[in-house]
Order: structure tokens, then sequence, then C-alpha cells
């Protein structure tokens, strides 16, 4: 059965706060979701929400039907959705590959040691970190160490993948080269993604459906070029950027 | 000038004895590393092991050697006790230890350790008692090496090792070190932080009360209520020395605090003098290599 990720009119409040007013989002295994919005509208709160970092104060999320919100993180990665950070966080003190092995070990795989460092080793070449295997993480460029914690993502053999902005901070001549990576990388290992984003090349270029939320709610969603030209959202947000995208 | 006979005997006897030091070192540094707690009851745990192995000897007829695993046992369900009995409260998801937990912990295992002696005092009197257990003697050119002592010396590097391959090679181990390292980034990977928590502070547990049993090997009349207070610190010295959640750290720091405290008493300086000796290098350890003496 392939995957299905479906959080339904989720809401959640800090304090007198409301980051999120109700915003429902499907990933499908296979397909990539772009989440797009203003600073502060609530994407990474929503991420958190899905990976279980936080409950939500109302909505529900469920992975093939089955309830998870309200599971601890742990829990929810095991049932096989995985979060990158925003800011890497490898474990400094282990090898790239180390780093990896650790989340086939654990994550939804549960693979013997040996197994996970074979794994490890078939992902690394996959994103290009071949070289790198053996390198201490605490000496990674930013690159490279996005690229690990891409890698670490799949390696817990999640079939839904949370990408929190993958491609901010990387360099005008970086960009495509990753972009083409993350595209290919989907494309081989057949997983849904939810992929939220500044970088508005990569949204458009990866996306199958992009959802726009501004203030924790949905503003718009459709087709990526639809959503570009929506007046909404270029009045909400995007004004500027889109008439420098790529259309 | 010192006579190199009684040097060379010193430096062996250190050798052995520092190697006990590591493993006791050893189990504060787990702890430490892995939880961020410092336990400031370490060298009651160690008092603890002790008698745990003269009462083993008293009744069951046991050498040091073979209390060690039954130690162990015990620590490791004592860890167990103290992780869920004191740190979940405090640790529970917290990606990182907070400042009051940091307090609480400190003041409790102090607390704990004051407790802890002074029942021992009420229980098992002042009265210093050890363990008679002196295989024999192998005579190495003018030095004599106490078997008993190289046997125990031998168990502590085996302990060292095989928690080191533990720590690199397993399931568990690997789980261990990425909880070390970012609780959160951990918990991404689908590590369960309660566990890995609970499971570091029995491991931690168990080889301080092994190594309590280890140490009587070098007390044979001297196990008191009070060793804590001279076994914890020393155990200090060497994680600050080795750096904490480094494993060799604490053979490497054992081994530096076991020649020292028996070194220098054959230069004339007495051994209360070399303890201290001993705590000064702390001082430029900590200003100038903080992360301890091993890369």
């Amino acid at each position: 059965m392939s995957a299905r990720l479906v959080a339904r009119d989720v809401r959640k409040n800090f304090g007198g706060v409301q980051a999120l007013r109700g915003v429902s989002v499907t990933v499908e295994e296979g397909s990539v979701i772009g989440l797009i919005g203003p600073n502060g509208s609530g994407k990474t709160t929503f991420l958190n929400l899905l990976a279980g970092a936080e409950k939500p104060t109302s909505g529900t999320i469920e992975l093939n039907g089955r309830r998870t919100d309200g599971l601890p993180v742990n829990r929810v990665v095991g049932l096989g959705i995985a979060k990158t950070y925003q800011i890497p966080r490898p474990f400094l003190a282990m090898t790239v590959r180390e780093n990896v092995a650790v989340a086939a070990m654990y994550g939804a795989f549960h693979r013997k040691p040996g197994e996970a460092r074979d794994d490890a080793g078939r992902l690394l070449s996959l994103v290009g970190m071949d070289p790198q295997a053996e390198t201490v993480a605490a000496e990674l460029t930013v690159q490279h160490r996005k690229q690990l914690e891409l890698a670490r993502a799949i390696a817990t053999g999640a079939r839904i993948l949370l990408l929190d902005e993958v491609f901010a901070g990387l360099s005008a001549d970086e960009l495509p080269r990753s972009i083409n990576l993350v595209s290919k990388i989907q494309k081989e290992l057949g997983f849904g993604a939810l992929v939220v984003e500044h970088v508005m090349r990569a949204v458009l270029t990866l996306s199958d459906h992009v959802v726009v939320i501004e203030e924790g709610r949905t503003i718009a969603e459709g087709a990526p070029q639809e959503v570009v030209h929506d007046p909404a959202v270029i009045e909400a947000y995007l004004g500027t950027e889109v008439a420098r995208a790529p259309t | 000038m010192a006579d190199l006979g009684l040097v060379a005997a010193d430096l062996v006897v250190g050798l052995m004895l520092g190697c006990v030091f590591a493993v006791i070192a050893h189990g504060l540094n787990v702890i430490w590393g892995v939880t961020k707690v410092v336990n400031v009851a370490h060298g009651e745990f160690i008092m603890l092991g002790a008698y745990g192995a003269y009462y083993l000897n008293l009744y069951l007829g046991f050498n040091p050697l073979l209390s060690v695993p039954v130690d162990a046992a015990i620590g490791i369900g004592v860890g167990f006790l103290f992780y869920f009995g004191l740190l979940h409260r405090e640790l529970r998801g917290k990606e990182t230890i907070t400042r009051e937990s940091e307090m609480v912990t400190l003041v409790a295992t102090f607390g704990l350790s004051l407790i802890l002696s002074n029942v021992a005092l009420a229980i098992f009197k002042g009265d210093a008692v050890g363990i008679r257990w002196a295989p024999e003697t192998l005579a190495l050119g003018p030095v004599g090496v106490p078997l008993g002592g190289l046997y125990v010396a031998i168990s502590s590097v085996a302990i060292i090792a095989i928690s080191d391959l533990f720590l690199s090679r397993t399931y568990l181990g690997n789980a261990i070190r990425a909880y070390s390292q970012d609780i959160g980034a951990a918990q991404l990977m689908g590590i369960n932080p309660t566990r890995i928590a609970a499971i570091a502070t029995a491991i931690g547990f168990g080889l301080t009360m092994a190594g309590g049993a280890l140490l009587t090997v070098w007390l044979p009349v001297g196990i008191t209520p009070l060793i804590g207070s001279t076994y914890a610190p020393i155990s200090f010295v060497i994680v600050v020395l080795g750096g904490p959640g480094k494993m060799w750290g604490s053979l490497l720091g054992g081994l530096t605090l076991g020649i020292l405290i028996d070194v220098l008493p054959a230069f004339g300086i007495s051994t209360s003098i070399a303890v201290a000796v001993a705590f000064l290098i702390l001082i430029p350890v900590l200003l100038f290599a903080r992360e301890g003496i091993l890369r």
C-alpha cells in the first residue's frame, strides 16, 4: 500500500497566538507538495506538527488512516514520516556514514548495525557523498551538511519526507545542482515529500502541487504555475519575486 | 635520590591501580557524557560496590573478580531506579538539560551522597574491613607484580574495551552515542530518548559498582563507609582529564592518576600531597585543554 499522509483542519495555538488556523494538506507517496508562505505564516509549525514535535490544538493527522497526532517524534518516524532540520543537526562527532547508519538502524527500517552501514554506503553514493563517507560530520561544509540531513531522513526508511528549507543558504551555482539532485532522488526512490521552501525556483521545479499559507491559513493551492499567478498569492507575498521567477 | 627498584615497583602498581581508577571514572563518564547529569553521589556507589564485594567474599567466598558481574548487575538495577526515581522528571521531553535541572540534580545527588555515607556508617560501622585475596606475586626482575592486581588490571582494560566496542558496534551503543550528541536529532532518527537515557544511566552505575568491587584488591584492610570521598574526586579529575564522553580518555586519565599517586611517594612526597598534585593538574587542563587531553 502506498503511504498517504492526511492533515485535516489542523490548528495550533501558542498561548494566545494562533499560529495555525485550519490547514489541510494531503501528501501521497510519489508526489511532491510545496508549502510556501511569508515568514511567520506557520510553515515550520505545521511541519513540526506533522513530525510529532508538537501536538495540534485541534484537527487530525493520519498516516494511512491511522492517527499520528499526539505520538512522540520517534514513534512518528517509526511509522514512516521523517523530517529534516532547516539548520542541519548532524551528530557532529560521528562520521557521515555513522550518521546515516544510525538513521537506518532506528527509523522505520530497523536494520542491523552491519546492514545499516551497507545501506548508508548506498545512500551516500546516491546523494553524491561517497568521498565524504568517513569524514567526521563537524568538518562538513554547509551544502554537505544539508545533503547529509536529507540522506539521514531517507535512511530512516520513511515514505513521506518533510523537508524544511533544504535549499536555503546555498550559493547560486550550488542551487541548480542541488535541485536536480533532490528531484532525481525523489523520482528514483518514489517517496512523497512536503517541501517547505523560500527558494521559489526549487518549489516550482519540484512540486506537483503547491499550498500557500498566510497567517496560519491556506490562501491558495493548485498546480505551481496556477498558484504563482493567483492574484491573492501575489498580493499576499509573492509580488516582486514572481515578477523575477522564470515562468 | 629515590631507589630505582622502588620507583619501578611503584610504577607497576600505579599502572595497575590506574586501570581500576579508569573503570570507576568510566562509570561517572558515561552518565555525565550521555545525560549531562553530574552524579555527586558517585563515590558512595563505589563504596557500595566495595562492600558488595566484601560481603560476597564473607558469605559466599567470592573473590573480587567473581563479584564484578554481581556488583555490575546490582548497579544496573540501581541505575534504573536512579533514572526513573530522580532523573526522568528532570530530563523528560527536553533537548538539553536546563540550568534548573542541573541545580536540582546536583543538590539531590549531593543529598543522596550524605544519606548513603551516613547510613553506611550506621550499618557497616567505621571499622575498616577488607578482602584477603592474594594470589601469588610474580617476580619480574627486582619488581614483584601481585597477580591479584594484575588480573584486576586486565579485567579493567577489558571492561573499557568492551564498552568501547559496545558503543561503536551495537544497535544500542549507536543510539547512546547519537543521544549524547543531539537528543532532538536522535529522536528524529526514531530513537526513544527515555529508553536511551535510562539504559545509559544503568550502564554507568553498573560500571561504578563493578569498579568498586575491582578496587577492593587494593584495599586489603581499607574498605570504610567513607572511601567514596577519596575516590569520587579522583574520578572527577580523570573524567575532566580524559574529556567527558571519551571512553579511552578514562583509561588515559586513570593511568595518569594511578602513576602520580603511586610514584610521587617514592620520591619522598607524602601520599596526600601526591593526591593534591593530581588535582593541581586540573587547573592547566581546564584552562588550556577543556575537551581533555585526548583529541
